[in-house]
């Protein structure tokens, strides 16, 4: 995505921020040393984030012109793993404090270290709070009064390189604030290390604890009292290189060059030893010179590449994911056509009811099917058969030879003023008639009819008959005029023959 | 006799469907032989739902009350909604689970005991004085004994390389076996499984599928039974179906709007109960780019969420209560950089620790109001195993065209239960739109960018990610200025930027469906319930509209905001009765927003709501008017 072609400077990384840290405070000479080293990384300004916690050091990604999150206290690392899992592609920058990284965000710190997410951690350590105006701190010395410590700490501190290196660290260095070109090239290293780089920088804290780094961050005395490690090179130090670091059984001795000892009785450094890495976090000023530069450096697989690999090789074995294939990885079973015929009752019902009750919210004249246009239309479009009558008092036996004689199934039974007084239909032979009377010739079918049936007028909508028939179960309804006497007939075949015309 | 002529006498039942549940120790099995026993209905055709219902421990002491694992299935040739409210056959394998199960079990059901296990010991575990099936405790059931153990041994007794121990490890199967030959079904999926299963371990399969024929023919080759029963296939929606639970259907709806943003799939977590299975569902799938992170803690996962929707990944965490607890002040921080993540909230059964294995929904207020400051925050709700597909689909949805956090609903009743699901046709599922906005020449003299300015139409505000050039900026929690996002303490602005944040919220309003109702358009009761609670309220609300009462029901989907026209709805019936397995939640909400007179029916048991239940609480709400 590089398309800056003019070579960045560290103009191009300062933000339109107003920088708003104490007069004097350590933070600018990071800030300053940061953006001067961000044009020689490797990385376009636009594939670089700053995420911060909470504190002073946290206001640091505001002043950074590049992409950058102030979140919450103790959790930058966490947003950078997220960052860094999506986005494997960014170079990720941590700023955080000795109280929001070790503290309450010490646990994310441990994890994101041990899991090699690439990222570069930057621990500003000045062993108070700032922010929050003076209280001790993680790395507050045994003792130390503060405002919430008035008779002096009764902590232990921790060792934040001891703990970054216990958390199987791939990447440890220490530099100091004031010694900018020394925080510069460790600046460097970090941003070249592929895994997580953690940075420890002292830093100055000149409101609250302004006296914490004497004798390393004065520029007359630093030389005298800072060991600057080299991989492969004897652990040298002063501002003569006259004195040295032994080893004397397992623990680590200052010595003076010189009256039988030489360089060859020295450590040397080695980056990629955890044991001598250790030794080195022991060594705490003034007791021993401060260790600055670059503790441990070993190259492990990132948690990233780790990943994404087993992306490439699931996607290389089972093909990049299909939709169809993952929502169809289980017992399956097929529910064809022909047994919907029962329909989802419930679903069915509760669908109509939604849909009735949406169009009237939206206010929109009710749709209509086709079905339900040929559903209001009269009955008498239908075009009713002429109905078969038989008097009531005519016998069983006449009854029934009408219906064979006009191969009907249903008789409408009529009184002498031809009115409409009962239904006699083939069902009503087989349950009634069939079997039960001996001389078909000897009783009136009025008997055996059902009487007062219900009849419709064919002015009636369609609907209405399919209604009768549905609820009654009838199978023909008769049509009547006015007066009661009988006009036509319809069966459910007729109407079905109708409704069906809409499936076409 | 012969064995012919007592099959003969056998004779078969049709019922329209059954409740079973299968309990035993929490180490005998129970919830495999329940899901074998679902997999085959589901595969015949049943409309299914069931219901696992295990302890918080692992293994707790073997034989107690505490241990008894359950599991409830209820299959049908109807349409279902729930596992039923009391189950009508109980296989029991051991004294306790007859002890905790028998108080639910239906007048005059069907027991199945292993005797084997009635022994003095078990008796006194499952804190009984005198074995059961020797008193008159048991004279309103249907008793089947049946010496379990010793027919699975001898059925299992030449199988050479393994000990009795590990036969006995198989007597499940011979139970689901008894249990296919009583319902009729084939066994041949679940031999399938087996043989899948055990590919490495032969001996194993053929303990285990001998133990399932073995069951099977017992029920076919003994008198002890006079009835099997059959079940036909339901009558559902053309279509290809299998079974689903809430957490499988929310990890396949999360994968399919991530392929459908063309985006990875960013899932951080930490495990916990019910949620863990949605993180078991989606970390074989790196196939389709799903990242899973499993972080050290609720609180990273929910940061290492927001770092990945940043740099525009679908970005999801999944959790429970107590993790939503711990993950709030990210939340909050996901509000003020106003980033589209899912937050899934797989509610169990509170306060603190609570009941981390049973249902309950008491988080809506927690996800409503659960932050510091004015924190707006979508909330949605799924209302069954399947509904967690389409609603974790929506929730991805709406968080990007609404560039904020989204926080989906569910409980332990949807994410363990499960129901058939029609599968969808992928090519149908619309596409979620993502509009980067593109990069500018930063040596051009363009206007600043403006992070904060916002879509005239949704209120979001853009989404810029890390790699486009000239895009650069700084966002975080502090008081910003509008537009700019720049850091500013004027109260001005700071009011500004609060009903900015709730005005994108509201205005989803348009992009979400109108409230739907089943039944009258008005009337004497409105029943109105969210989540997974819909099954048992929808029934209750069909055998209450079916005997005359004036009732409908509306299961609200979306709770933050609230459909448009919920509101008028709720104000056309006399009464609105509200159902929820919390302390009244959604009807303080409801009576908050609209000022309308709403009657709470709480229930805080950490079970679901029967059906009879709310049917019942329905009848009294109407007839007291």
């Amino acid at each position: 995505m590089t398309t800056e072609t003019l070579p960045l400077t560290r103009q191009d990384f300062v933000s339109n921020q107003t920088v708003r840290w104490c007069p004097g405070c350590g933070d600018y000479s990071i800030l300053a040393q940061v953006q001067k080293t961000m044009p020689d990384i490797g990385f376009a300004r636009e594939d670089i984030v700053f995420i911060s916690g909470i504190g002073c050091s946290s206001r640091f990604p505001y002043y950074m012109n590049t992409y950058g999150i102030h979140s919450i206290h103790g959790r930058a690392p966490t947003l950078a793993s997220g960052l860094a899992i999506a986005r494997p592609d960014l170079s990720i920058w941590v700023v955080t404090g000795d109280g929001d990284g070790l503290s309450i965000g010490g646990n994310h710190m441990i994890h994101a270290i041990r899991r090699n997410i690439n990222l570069n951690i930057l621990l500003f350590n000045n062993r108070i709070y700032g922010l929050t105006k003076g209280q001790y701190s993680p790395t507050s010395r045994h003792g130390m009064v503060t405002k919430s410590s008035p008779m002096g700490s009764v902590e232990q501190p921790l060792n934040p390189i001891a703990l970054a290196l216990a958390s199987e660290a791939t990447f440890v260095a220490r530099s100091i604030d004031a010694h900018t070109q020394h925080l510069g090239e460790v600046l460097l290293e970090a941003a070249h290390h592929v895994g997580t780089s953690f940075v420890e920088i002292y830093q100055n804290c000149v409101i609250f604890n302004p006296n914490e780094w004497i004798g390393l961050d004065d520029r007359r005395l630093r030389d005298e009292n800072i060991l600057y490690l080299k991989h492969g090179e004897p652990m040298i130090f002063g501002k003569n290189h006259d004195k040295g670091i032994r080893l004397n059984g397992f623990m680590p001795e200052v010595v003076q060059l010189g009256n039988g000892v030489s360089e060859d009785d020295l450590l040397v450094h080695d980056e990629t030893s955890m044991q001598l890495a250790f030794i080195i976090s022991s060594m705490e000023f003034p007791h021993f010179p401060a260790p600055m530069g670059v503790i441990r450096r070993v190259q492990k697989q990132t948690y990233t590449e780790g990943l994404m690999e087993q992306v490439k090789a699931a996607q290389a074995k089972k093909g990049v994911g299909d939709l169809y294939e993952l929502y169809t990885s289980a017992d399956l079973w097929t529910v064809t056509e022909r047994e919907t015929v029962k329909g989802k009752q419930t679903g069915a019902l509760s669908l109509e009811l939604d849909d009735e009750y949406m169009d009237e919210m939206e206010q929109k004249p009710e749709e209509t099917t086709a079905m339900q246009d040929q559903l209001i239309t009269p009955i008498a479009t239908l075009q009713p058969r002429a109905p078969v009558s038989i008097d009531a008092a005519a016998s069983l036996a006449k009854a029934i030879r009408q219906m064979n004689a006009h191969r009907v199934g249903c008789l409408l039974v009529t009184d002498k003023d031809d009115r409409l007084v009962g239904i006699f239909t083939e069902k009503d032979v087989l349950m009634r008639v069939v079997g039960l009377v001996d001389d078909l010739t000897a009783v009136p079918v009025a008997n055996y009819m059902t009487p007062n049936p219900i009849a419709l007028t064919t002015s009636l909508p369609i609907a209405q008959a399919l209604y009768e028939m549905s609820i009654h179960g009838f199978r023909h309804v008769p049509l009547v005029d006015d007066d009661g006497r009988p006009e036509g007939i319809i069966s459910f075949r007729d109407v079905v023959r109708r409704l069906k015309q809409n499936f076409n | 006799m012969s064995e012919l002529e007592a099959q003969a006498e056998v004779e078969f039942e049709e019922l329209e469907s059954v409740v079973i549940r299968f309990a035993g120790d929490s180490g005998d099995g129970m919830q495999l032989t329940g899901t074998q026993f679902t997999n085959t209905s589901a595969v015949f055709g049943n409309d299914i739902s069931t219901m696992p219902d295990f302890p918080a421990e692992i293994r707790a002491p073997a034989g107690t009350l505490a241990g008894v694992s359950g599991f409830q299935i209820n299959i049908s040739e109807r349409d279902i909604l729930t596992p039923g409210d009391a189950p009508e056959v109980l296989v029991t394998m051991n004294p306790a689970a007859l002890k905790a199960c028998l108080p639910e079990l239906e007048h005059g059901g069907t027991i199945i005991v292993n005797t084997d296990a009635f022994t003095g010991a078990n008796l006194k575990k499952a804190g009984y004085e005198e074995n059961p099936l020797d008193n008159e405790s048991l004279k309103n059931y249907q008793v089947i004994r049946i010496p379990l153990t010793t027919l699975n041994r001898e059925a299992l007794k030449d199988i050479e390389g393994i000990g009795n121990k590990e036969k006995d490890r198989s007597q499940n199967f011979f139970a689901l076996g008894l249990a296919f030959w009583m319902f009729d079904r084939p066994m041949d999926t679940t031999l399938d499984w087996l043989k899948k299963k055990f590919a490495k371990r032969p001996e194993i399969y053929e303990a285990n599928s001998r133990a399932l024929q073995a069951g099977f023919n017992f029920g076919d080759t003994t008198r002890t039974f006079q009835h099997r029963y059959r079940i036909r296939p339901a009558t559902l929606p053309p279509g290809t179906y299998r079974k689903v639970t809430g957490n499988e259907a929310v990890a396949m709806g999360l994968v399919t709007a991530a392929k459908k943003m063309g985006k990875p799939l960013f899932y951080g977590t930490y495990p916990i109960t019910p949620a863990s299975d949605i993180l078991h569902a989606l970390a074989p799938l790196r196939h389709f780019d799903v990242r899973t992170f499993q972080a050290e803690d609720e609180i990273a996962a929910m940061g290492s969420v927001i770092g990945a929707a940043f740099g525009g990944a679908l970005a999801v965490t999944g959790t429970s209560g107590p993790g939503v607890a711990l993950k709030s002040e990210a939340m909050n921080l996901a509000i003020m950089l106003e980033l589209p993540m899912v937050i899934v909230n797989v509610q169990r059964g509170g306060p603190s620790t609570g009941l981390p294995t049973k249902t309950e929904q008491a988080d809506l207020l927690q996800a409503m109001f659960g932050r510091n400051g004015e924190s707006p925050i979508v909330v949605l709700a799924p209302q069954s195993p399947a509904d967690c597909f389409d609603m974790a689909f929506e929730a991805a949805r709406l968080a990007v065209r609404s560039m904020s956090p989204v926080i989906l609903l569910s409980d332990g009743f949807l994410a363990n239960s499960s129901e058939p699901w029609q599968i969808p046709d992928p090519e149908q599922i619309p596409a979620i739109p993502v509009n980067h906005p593109h990069g500018r020449d930063p040596h051009n003299g363009d206007a600043p960018y403006l992070p904060y300015e916002r879509d005239p139409e949704t209120g979001g505000r853009p989404w810029a990610i890390p790699g486009t050039p000239g895009l650069e900026h700084r966002i975080g929690g502090l008081s910003k200025a509008p537009r700019t996002g720049n850091v500013s303490y004027d109260p001005q602005h700071n009011e500004q930027m609060f009903f900015e944040r709730r005005d994108k919220i509201a205005r989803l309003v348009k992009a979400i469906p109108a409230q739907a109702v089943y039944g009258p358009k008005s009337g004497d009761l409105l029943v109105v319930s969210w989540g997974g609670t819909f099954g048992a309220v929808r029934s209750a609300v069909q055998r209450a509209q079916a005997d005359g009462y004036s009732v409908a029901h509306a299961h609200v989907r979306y709770l933050n905001p609230f459909p448009a026209n919920l509101r008028d709805l709720l104000s056309r019936y006399r009464r609105v009765l509200v159902p929820e397995l919390n302390g009244g939640q959604l009807a303080f909400l409801l009576r908050g927003r609209f000022a309308l007179n709403v009657q709470s029916y709480p229930k805080m048991q950490a079970r679901p709501f029967k059906i009879s239940e709310v049917y019942a609480k329905i009848v009294e709400v109407i007839g007291n008017r």
